[in-house]
C-alpha cells in the first residue's frame, strides 16, 4: 500500500520509498526511512496535500508525493 | 467547483473591503483674500489632478458649488458665507477634506 | 581587537535559529544576499575576550546536499570560507531530526558546538535530554540554551572560545556498515592527492563523491589533479554496491545517517509517557479544518490588507510631508526657475528627487506589510497558508505561497506590485516563484484606476459598477491561464521542489523580533530600490525630454512669453510701480508668489499665516504689495499678474507636451500606430502608454495634457469624446484591457529584476507584458468591430472567454502529472525518475 491511499486518522509504519533524485532526497532528509511511524492527520480544505505526523512533528506533503512511500497498515 | 466556490469567497469579500490608494492624495487651499478661494491638487508621486472633482460644501453636508480641478491642477471658488468644507475626490473615498476655517488668507 | 574569527551558525528550519543569533549578536547585524543568489545572508558581530567574531548565518537547511539553493549555499560557505566554529542549532523538542543535520556537520570535521535549544518546549513537551551522554556521544560541546529568554548566551560564547582554542576536531564516524570498503577505496585515491588532502576532509569529500552530489563533482575537478580516475572509481563502487545491496548508495547513506540519529537520541531523551495532543495541534483542528479553515484564511488575508494597504495609505498620506519638505528642500538649492524653461539641471534634479519621493511615500506601507509578514512567518501560519491553498493554486502553475503576493498586488482593486513581487520571495518552488513574479503586474494595482475611472465615466456611464467589476475580476481570470501557459512553456526547465513542508507549532510572534525584521528589509528594500530609481529617472528623463523643441518653436513660445510680460507692463506703468518694477522683475514676482504659498502649504493658523506674511512683507514690500494684493495698485497687478502667471502654466504645458511628442518616446510612439490602429490606439494614446510606463499614474496625467482641458470645467473625458470622434466604448475597453495587462512600471520592474536575479527576466515580462496586451487590446478591437458588437457586448463576450480559458488551462495536466499518469501510476521507481 502508498502512503496517498491512506485515510486521515490511520498509523502505519513505512517500509520503502520509490523515488531518488531530489524528491527521494527531501523526503529522506525528512525522516521519511523505512520503520518510520506515521500518522495520517488530516487533508487540507482541498483535498490535497495531506498533513502527516512522524518523528515527533508535522509534515505536509501533497498526495502525489506520498504515492512513492510504501506503508504498512498498522 | 469548491476552489471556485472559495475564489468566489474570496473576491467577494475583498470586493466589500475598502478601496485604498498608496499614492497619496495632496491638496492645499489658499485664501486669495479677494472673495477667493484657491485649491491647487495633486498626487505624492508628481501625477497631475486635472479632471479630479471638487465639492464645496456647506456646515450640513449639502454641495454648494461642484466642479473639476482644471489642467493647472487648481480649483478656484467663491468664498462661501458662513462655515464649508472642501473636498477633493479622487474617486471612491480617495481624497482630502479641508475645513474652510483652516483655509487663512 | 587582536584577532578576529569567523563563526558560522547552522541549524534546521524552525529551531529558532534566528532567536540564537539575536541572542549572541544583539543589534549589531547586517542583512545582505549570498554573492548571486536571492538568499538572504545575515552578519553580526559580538566580541570575546579581545576577539572580535563575525557571525554568519547560513540558511536553514534540513540536510547538506546539493538538491536545493540553501543546502548549496549553505555547503559552500563551510567549505570555501572556512569558518572557525559552526554553533549547530538543534531543537531540543525534536532532537532525532536535528541531529541529522548535526551528523553531517560533524561529518565535515569544522569545529562544532552544539547549542541546544528551545529547552522550554521540550521540558513542557515532557522530554528531557541527557546533556553529557549527548556530548559524550557526538564528542563536541553541547549548550542548553532557551534563546528567547536569552538563557545560555554566555555559555555558548564560552563553548565558542575553547572550541576555537583547541582546534583539533575529532572526527564523528557513522558507521555505514557494507559501505566502508569503498569509502576507504575511494578516501585512499583523494588522500593521494596532496592538495586536496591538505585542504578538504577527505572521508566527507568520499561519502559526497559515492551520494553521486554534482556539486562535489566540481569541487574534485577543481582541485584535484587526476579528477577522472577517482570519478571512474565511483561510478564503478556505485553499481557494485546497488547490485550487491539491492539500493543505492544515497538511499543507504541517509538511512545509516538517520539511524545514527535515531541511536543517539534514543539514548539521550526520556519522554515521560501519556501526554495528550499539544495545543497547536489542537488549534489546527480549527486552522486547517475544511470549511473554517479557509474563512480564517480569509479574515487573516482582509486584516492584512487593512492594515498595510489602507491604515498603511493612510499613514503615507501623514507622513507626506516629510518628502514634501524634502523636495522643496531640493528644489531651493537648485537654480531658480525660468519663466517657460528651467535650466536643466533644475529640471533633472527635480525630476530624479521627485522619482525618490514617489517611491519613499511607499514606506509605511512596507514597514506594516513586513512587520505582518513577519509575524506570520513567526507564528507558523505561513505553512498552513499554502497548506489550505495549495491545490487551487497548482492548477494553474503556482504555489500555494502565492496568494499572498497576489494580494498584495490588487487581486481585486487597489494594490501595489512592488511589495507584491517582494513577498514572492517565501515561495521554495523557483518555477512556481519565476510564474508568480511574472503575474503579479497583471493584478489590478492603484495605480491603474484613475484611467480606469475616466474611460468608465466617458464611456461607460450607465454601466459603471459592472464595468468596474469586470475589469476587476478579468484580471485574475487573465493572469491565471497565463501563468499555467507560462509554466507548461517558458518555465517548463525550471527547478520545480517537491511541497514538502513542515508545519511547525505555533509560536506567539514577539514584538521586538517582528519590528527588527520589519525595519531590516525595509532598509535593504530601500537601499536597492533608491539606488535604481536613480539612474533609471536619469534615462527616463532623456527619452522624454530630448532632442527638444525646434529653435522656430522656441523663439515661438519666447515671443509669447514676451507678450504676456509686456501687456503686464502696459498695467505697471499706469500704477505708481511705474519704473520700479521693470520688466526683468516679472519673474521675481512669479517666484515671490510661490514661495509665499510654499510657505504657507499645511498652515491653519491665522496668526501663524500672518507672522509668514510679515516676513514676505519685509523681505520685498514691492513684489508683496503685488502678491498680498495691498492698495489699489496691488489688487489690479494681482488681478494682471494672475493671468500671466497662467500664461506662464499654459505655455509650460504646451512646451512640455510638444517636447515630449517629439521626444524619442514620442518618435516611437508615432512609429507603432500602424501596429497599435488594431487595437484602437492612436499615436497620441501610444504616447500616454509609453510614459506610463515610468509610473502607471502618469497615463491619466498625459491623457490629460494631450486632450487638453481648459480651466473650464471640462473634464478629460468630455475633451477625449470631442477630440476623438469615432473613438467608441470599444476603443475605451481594449485601452483599459490594455492598461490592465500593460508592462509593469519601472520600480516594479527593478523589483522584478532583484527578486528574480536576472535583467533577462526583468526585460522578459516588459516585453510579454506589452504583447500581451496588445494582442488582448487587437482581440477585443477588432475582433469586436467585425462582430458589430457594442462595448458592453464585447465586454462580457471577453469575460466569458477568459473564464472559459481558465477552466480549460486548469484542466491541462503539468508536465510531470503528465508524466505520472502515463507511469501508470504505481510503477516503482528506480533511480532519478522523480
Amino acid at each position: 500500500m502508498t502512503l496517498d491511499e491512506m485515510k486521515p486518522g490511520t498509523l502505519c509504519v513505512m517500509v520503502d520509498l520509490h523515488t531518488a533524485g531530489p524528491l527521494g532526497q527531501r523526503l529522506m532528509d525528512l525522516g521519511f526511512c523505512p520503520g518510520a511511524n506515521i500518522e495520517v492527520v488530516r487533508n487540507a480544505p482541498l483535498v490535497d496535500p495531506v498533513v502527516l505526523h512522524l518523528d515527533g512533528y508535522n509534515v505536509s506533503i501533497r498526495h502525489d508525493e506520498a504515492r512513492y512511500v510504501e506503508v504498512e497498515r498498522q | 467547483m469548491k476552489k471556485l466556490l472559495v475564489l468566489g469567497l474570496l473576491s467577494g469579500l475583498l470586493v466589500l473591503s475598502v478601496q485604498a490608494y498608496a499614492h497619496s492624495p495632496l491638496m492645499s487651499c489658499f485664501d486669495n483674500g479677494d472673495g477667493t478661494v484657491t485649491c491647487e491638487g495633486g498626487f505624492s508621486d508628481g501625477s497631475s489632478a486635472a479632471g479630479v472633482s471638487m465639492i464645496v460644501k456647506g456646515p450640513d453636508g449639502n454641495a454648494l458649488m461642484e466642479g473639476k480641478m482644471n489642467q493647472d491642477s487648481e480649483y478656484t471658488f467663491d468664498k462661501p458665507e458662513g462655515a464649508y468644507t472642501v473636498v477633493f475626490d479622487a474617486g471612491e473615498g480617495h481624497g482630502v477634506v479641508i475645513d474652510g476655517a483652516n483655509i487663512v488668507e | 581587537m587582536s584577532s578576529s574569527l569567523l563563526v558560522a551558525l547552522a541549524g534546521q528550519p524552525n529551531c529558532g535559529k534566528s532567536t540564537v543569533f539575536n541572542m549572541l549578536t544583539g543589534a549589531r547585524q547586517h542583512v545582505a544576499n549570498y554573492p548571486g543568489v536571492t538568499v538572504e545572508k545575515k552578519t553580526g558581530f559580538f566580541s570575546l575576550g579581545d576577539m572580535r567574531v563575525e557571525l554568519v548565518d547560513l540558511p536553514g537547511t534540513y540536510s547538506l546536499t546539493s538538491y536545493s539553493l540553501e543546502e548549496r549555499v549553505a555547503r559552500d560557505f563551510l567549505l570555501n570560507d572556512n569558518p572557525g566554529v559552526v554553533i549547530d542549532v538543534a531543537d531540543a523538542s525534536n532532537l532525532k531530526r536535528n541531529l541529522y543535520l548535526t551528523i553531517q556537520l560533524l561529518e565535515m570535521e569544522v569545529p562544532t558546538v552544539v547549542a541546544l535549544n528551545m529547552m522550554d518546549v521540550a521540558t513542557r513537551r515532557g522530554q528531557s535530554v541527557d546533556i553529557a551522554k549527548l556530548e559524550q556521544l557526538l564528542s563536541v560541546p553541547v549548550v542548553p540554551t532557551v534563546a528567547k529568554k536569552g538563557e545560555g548566551k554566555e555559555a555558548v560564547r564560552i563553548a565558542v572560545e575553547h572550541a576555537h582554542a583547541e582546534k583539533t576536531v575529532a572526527p564523528f564516524v557513522v558507521d555505514y556498515g557494507p559501505l566502508e570498503s569503498r569509502i576507504d577505496e575511494i578516501s585512499a585515491m583523494l588522500a593521494g592527492d596532496p592538495t586536496l588532502g591538505a585542504q578538504y576532509p577527505v572521508r566527507w569529500l568520499a561519502v559526497k563523491l559515492l551520494e553521486n552530489d554534482h556539486e562535489a563533482e566540481v569541487l574534485l575537478r577543481r582541485v584535484h589533479s587526476a579528477p577522472q580516475g577517482v570519478l571512474d572509481a565511483v561510478v564503478l563502487a556505485r553499481a557494485g554496491f546497488l547490485e550487491g545491496e539491492g539500493r543505492d548508495i544515497e538511499r543507504h547513506i541517509a538511512y545509516a545517517r538517520h539511524a545514527a540519529a535515531g541511536r543517539i537520541a534514543r539514548e539521550v531523551v526520556a519522554v515521560e509517557e501519556g501526554r495528550g495532543r499539544s495545543l497547536s495541534d489542537r488549534a489546527d483542528r480549527f486552522i486547517c479544518h475544511r470549511f473554517l479553515g479557509p474563512v480564517i484564511l480569509v479574515l487573516i488575508l482582509l486584516a492584512l490588507y487593512q492594515v498595510s494597504i489602507v491604515f498603511g495609505g493612510w499613514l503615507a498620506a501623514e507622513v507626506w510631508p516629510l518628502w514634501g519638505g524634502i523636495e522643496t528642500f531640493v528644489s531651493d538649492m537648485l537654480p531658480a526657475a525660468g519663466f517657460a524653461e528651467d535650466p536643466l539641471v533644475r529640471s533633472l534634479g527635480e525630476w530624479v528627487v521627485k522619482s525618490m519621493t514617489a517611491i519613499l511615500n511607499y514606506l509605511p506601507i512596507f514597514l506594516l506589510l513586513f512587520a505582518f509578514i513577519a509575524a506570520m512567518e513567526d507564528s507558523g501560519y505561513m505553512p498552513r497558508m499554502a497548506f489550505i491553498l495549495d491545490r487551487l493554486f497548482r492548477r494553474f502553475g503556482l504555489h500555494g505561497q502565492s496568494t499572498l503576493p497576489m494580494i498584495l498586488g490588487g487581486v481585486y482593486v487597489g494594490g501595489c506590485a512592488i511589495p507584491g513581487v517582494m513577498a514572492t520571495k517565501a515561495i521554495p518552488d523557483e518555477r512556481a516563484r519565476l510564474a508568480t513574479i511574472l503575474i503579479v503586474p497583471m493584478m489590478n494595482c492603484l495605480a491603474k484606476v484613475p484611467l480606469y475611472l475616466i474611460l468608465i465615466d466617458a464611456y461607460f456611464p450607465q454601466m459603471g459598477g459592472l464595468a468596474m467589476f469586470f475589469i476587476a475580476t478579468v484580471t485574475l481570470f487573465m493572469a491565471l491561464p497565463v501563468a499555467k501557459a507560462l509554466s507548461l512553456t517558458i518555465l517548463r526547465k525550471k527547478e520545480q521542489a517537491p511541497f514538502i513542508m513542515e508545519m511547525p507549532p505555533y509560536h506567539v510572534p514577539t514584538m521586538g523580533g517582528v519590528a527588527r525584521r520589519s525595519i531590516e528589509r525595509t532598509w535593504l528594500f530601500v537601499k536597492k530600490i533608491i539606488t535604481v530609481v536613480a539612474a533609471v529617472a536619469v534615462v527616463i528623463f532623456v527619452l522624454i525630454n530630448f532632442p527638444g523643441l525646434s529653435d522656430t518653436r522656441r523663439a515661438h513660445y519666447a515671443a509669447e512669453e514676451k507678450a504676456a510680460i509686456d501687456a503686464f507692463m502696459v498695467e505697471v506703468d499706469k500704477t505708481e510701480y511705474k519704473g520700479v518694477i521693470t520688466h526683468d522683475d516679472v519673474l521675481g514676482i512669479i517666484l515671490f508668489d510661490e514661495a509665499l504659498r510654499q510657505a504657507k502649504v499645511g498652515v491653519t493658523d491665522q496668526a501663524v499665516s500672518d507672522t509668514i506674511n510679515e516676513r514676505f512683507d519685509t523681505a520685498n514690500p514691492v513684489y508683496s504689495a503685488v502678491v498680498r494684493r495691498q492698495g489699489d495698485s496691488g489688487r489690479t497687478l494681482n488681478r494682471e499678474l494672475r493671468k500671466v502667471v497662467s500664461v506662464r502654466k499654459q505655455l509650460r504645458r504646451e512646451m512640455r507636451t510638444e517636447r515630449f511628442e517629439g521626444s524619442f518616446l514620442g518618435v516611437v510612439g508615432r512609429a507603432i500606430e500602424p501596429v497599435t490602429q488594431y487595437a484602437g490606439f492612436n499615436w497620441r494614446i501610444n504616447i500616454a502608454l509609453l510614459s506610463a510606463f515610468a509610473a502607471k499614474e502618469n497615463s491619466a496625467a498625459t491623457l490629460g495634457a494631450i486632450y487638453g482641458i481648459d480651466g473650464s470645467g471640462q473634464s478629460v473625458e468630455e475633451s477625449m469624446k470631442q477630440e476623438e470622434a469615432g473613438f467608441t466604448p470599444l476603443h475605451a475597453l481594449a485601452l483599459m484591457l490594455f492598461m490592465a495587462l500593460y508592462p509593469p512600471c519601472i520600480p516594479t520592474s527593478i523589483m522584478v529584476r532583484h527578486q528574480s536575479n536576472s535583467t533577462k527576466w526583468m526585460m522578459f515580462s516588459i516585453g510579454y507584458q506589452s504583447l500581451l496586451g496588445l494582442l488582448v487590446a487587437t482581440l477585443v478591437f477588432t475582433g469586436g468591430s467585425m462582430l458589430a458588437l457594442s462595448g458592453f457586448q464585447a465586454m462580457w463576450a471577453f469575460y466569458a472567454l477568459c473564464v472559459a480559458v481558465t477552466v480549460v488551462m486548469a484542466m491541462i495536466p503539468s508536465r510531470e502529472e503528465a508524466r505520472a499518469a502515463s507511469e501508470d501510476g504505481k510503477e516503482p521507481c528506480k533511480e532519478n525518475c522523480s
